[in-house]
């Protein structure tokens, strides 16, 4: 147990030194880089507020953006619902009204088919009794029937007034050169006489008249005047009469 | 001077063992903080972490006491106690003394301290603001006051010196006496020795280096308290 003074000034300096180390080479690197990585931290922590205050900045904005989006979507539901209810009504109006127009033109349709039905029966009806008439006429037609066509002819050729002879002189035209006259039977020399007789009283003239014979006429005359042709036989009238059944329909 | 210290003598200047031992010491705490401060990164690695750790301690700890000078003083402080501990438990090695079982080495890092705490108290306060404190509470206080700032710079050396020296002789009596492995139970004991000597030469050290900074504080509070 002795100082040795050189040992103690060594020692001192020694100790001077390493504190001059240990500050140079642990303790500033180590209090640097832990402040360094203390300022890292608060600026972490710095951004993190700034991203947590920003979150719940934009949480804010969000919930009000939901609670608009969430009134636009009940204020749009409620138009849509109203929307919805007007289009139903109008389509069931409009279905109801196209529903009354089919209505009625089934109606019409049903009326036109009843009336097509009717026309149809009548038609058939006028046909099969124009072909009754005529079968019916072909067994009864022969030269009496003839003769009363011929008389009912003359009866009427004889009622003429002036005018409606002045009227049918115009229809024939130019003077014709003949009068025919076809006749279902031959025709006797006394009906021959009378009609020329009522022919020259109409004409006014003399003009010469040939006979001849067709058996389509079933019974009655044909007298053809130039342009003029009267008609006064059965098989004729039964063609008027079925043309009358058709211009009916 | 003792024969077994002595290693190299340049005329006035002797080189002991404890100088050697003291070099070597600082040898290997100068690599180590090189190699261990060369490549800090702010994420640490395990070994950082650990001298990360030492280094905030002792901070911690100096700022416990005194937080307002604490980046002033803890280099000094920090110093003491990593050197120390260092140099305690050096002695483990079979063959090395420890440098603090020479009382020159004891009573170098105790005159330092004794400077030091003048130094911080008058670099901090001012030189007359620090030596008014010698006269507080009252300048009848001085001399005590003067040899109380002797005797614990002796106590201080003394303390380091004869706790190490008492270690080492006693483990090496009872090596001598019992045979081999039989010390092991006084080198445990050694080990805590060692950590709990350092501990206390620089919680002293820094209690006196922190009551010469704030010794002003304390005599314009008891002027305070005694205004109220």
């Amino acid at each position: 147990m002795e100082l040795n003074w050189s040992t103690f000034l060594l020692e001192i300096i020694n100790f001077l030194v390493l504190v001059w180390i240990l500050k140079r080479f642990l303790y500033k690197p180590v209090l640097d880089v832990i402040a360094r990585r203390r300022a890292d931290i608060e600026d972490r922590l710095a951004k993190a507020q700034h991203l947590h205050d920003e979150a719940d900045r934009l949480k804010a904005e969000y919930e009000n953006r939901l609670v608009d989006w969430e009134h636009e979507r009940q204020q749009a539901k409620d138009n849509l619902s109203q929307e919805l209810n007007e289009e139903r009504t109008r389509r069931l109006e409009q279905l109801h009204t196209t529903l009354k127009q089919e209505q009625n033109k089934a109606k019409v349709s049903q009326l036109q088919q009843q009336t097509k039905i009717a026309q149809a029966l009548e038609h058939q009806a006028l046909q099969q009794s124009a072909q009754f008439a005529t079968r019916l006429l072909n067994q009864a037609s022969g030269p009496e029937l003839e003769a009363r066509l011929i008389g009912v002819l003359l009866e009427n050729l004889a009622n003429l007034s002036q005018d409606q002879i002045k009227t049918l002189n115009t229809q024939w035209g130019r003077q014709p050169e003949s009068i025919v006259v076809a006749s279902a039977y031959p025709l006797p020399e006394n009906q021959r006489t009378n009609l020329e007789i009522a022919l020259g009283k109409i004409t006014g003239e003399t003009i010469p008249i040939q006979y001849k014979q067709n058996s389509d006429l079933l019974a009655g005359l044909n007298i053809t005047i130039g342009a003029w042709v009267l008609q006064t036989n059965i098989r004729d009238e039964l063609k008027g009469f079925t043309e009358f059944a058709y211009a009916t329909e | 001077m003792n024969e077994e210290n002595l290693l190299i003598e340049l005329g006035p200047l002797v080189i002991t063992t404890t100088v050697m031992t003291t070099w070597v010491i600082m040898g290997l705490i100068w690599i180590c903080s090189w190699l261990i401060t060369r490549r800090l990164r702010i994420d640490p690695g395990p070994l950082q972490t650990a001298t990360e750790g030492v280094v905030t301690s002792i901070e911690d700890a100096v700022v416990a006491i005194d937080s307002q000078h604490a980046q002033r003083i803890m280099p000094f402080i920090g110093s003491l106690w990593i050197f120390l501990v260092i140099a305690n438990l050096s002695s483990l090695i079979p063959g090395v003394h420890a440098p603090t079982r020479d009382l020159s080495a004891t009573s170098a890092l105790a005159i330092i301290v004794f400077f030091s705490t003048h130094w911080f108290g008058i670099r901090i306060q001012g030189l007359k603001e620090y030596l008014r404190h010698f006269l507080s509470p009252s300048p009848i206080l001085l001399p005590f006051n003067l040899i109380s700032e002797i005797t614990r710079t002796i106590a201080l050396a003394v303390r380091l010196f004869g706790n190490m020296m008492s270690l080492e002789m006693v483990a090496l009596l009872i090596l001598l006496v019992a045979g081999f492995l039989v010390p092991i139970p006084i080198m445990m004991l050694h080990i805590v020795e060692a950590l709990v000597q350092a501990y206390i030469f620089g919680m002293l050290a820094l209690i006196y280096v922190a009551g010469g900074i704030q010794s002003h504080k304390l005599h314009e509070n008891g002027q305070g308290g005694s205004h109220d």
